[in-house]
């Protein structure tokens, strides 16, 4: 089974990816929910991941830095990253996938925004 | 550094566009400019823009309708629902607004910086010669009111 960790700060925001995970098809995957990057950065370093997706703007570590200590990983350099924000412009963008991000998507995301930002990864089931 | 769309537009469609993806309801003009939400009655929070322009964007509403929102957000029974979700949904509608509402209003490579949602107690603060008011309704003529405020904000309007 594959593993997606959701690291938002927003229990909304975290219960709506689930949503739209369940509605393109992911609904049986394990979510692992944390609520900032030093939570969902233990979390990737304590087993095996398929998938993060994470907010920008969160307490205690944002999601710019997740990313780098990701990127910086021996073990988790590969990791996809998906960055789903409110703060985000094309400028931002840029400067995200510059770091490591593999897709930056604007809130509020919709299923069909999330299954073209995944196709790569449900392609491999 | 504006776009073609008006201050007013941007803000209208980022919060039809947040109310529709996150809570699947419509968002029109409220036919009464007049009306107020009742204090006893009101839920509100405020986020702070600290760059390209200085302000605050508040977004209020009433209780019940909050509780409504909550309950289409998280799919559950009102009976289900507690504070901390109503919170919680009303911060992250007001993060997800402002957020649309920059997108909506700068060019594609002017960067913004906005804060972190908080949540109002009792009364909204008073209105000022600098604040602009969004009266809104969704399709169940629940009554939506955004304000943004601040001087630098404020010059938009008529760009």
């Amino acid at each position: 089974m594959k593993r997606i960790i959701i690291a938002d700060d927003s229990t909304t925001a975290r219960m709506f990816i689930k949503r739209c995970l369940q509605i393109i098809g992911l609904g049986d995957v394990e979510i692992i929910e944390a609520e900032h990057g030093k939570e969902a950065l233990a979390a990737a370093k304590a087993q095996e991941v398929d998938l993060l997706l994470t907010d920008l703007n969160m307490p205690v570590m944002d999601g710019e830095t997740l990313i780098k200590w990701v990127k910086a990983s021996p073990k988790l350099g590969d990791l996809p990253v998906v960055v789903i924000t409110s703060a985000g412009n094309p400028a931002k963008e840029a400067q995200l996938l510059e770091l490591g991000a593999h897709r930056v998507l604007n809130k509020p995301v919709s299923p069909p925004i999330m299954m073209d930002a995944l196709a790569d990864f449900l392609d491999e089931d | 550094m504006i776009k073609h769309n008006p201050l007013y537009q941007s803000m209208f469609d980022a919060v039809g566009k947040t109310l529709e993806n996150m809570a699947f309801m419509e968002v029109m003009e409220h036919f009464d400019h007049s009306y107020e939400i009742p204090v006893d009655e009101l839920a509100w929070n405020s986020l702070l823009i600290n760059d390209p322009v200085q302000g605050e964007i508040r977004l209020a509403m009433s209780k019940i309708v909050l509780k409504k929102l909550t309950g289409n957000v998280f799919g559950i029974d009102e009976e289900e629902i507690t504070q901390a979700q109503m919170d919680d949904i009303l911060n992250e509608l007001l993060n997800t607004i402002v957020g649309l509402f920059l997108s909506n209003l700068f060019e594609d490579d002017q960067e913004y910086k906005m804060g972190l949602p908080e949540l109002g107690e009792d009364e909204l603060p008073e209105i000022d010669a600098n604040t602009i008011i969004w009266k809104l309704m969704t399709d169940d003529e629940d009554a939506l009111q955004v304000f943004a405020s601040g001087a630098s904000l404020a010059t938009l309007k008529d760009s």
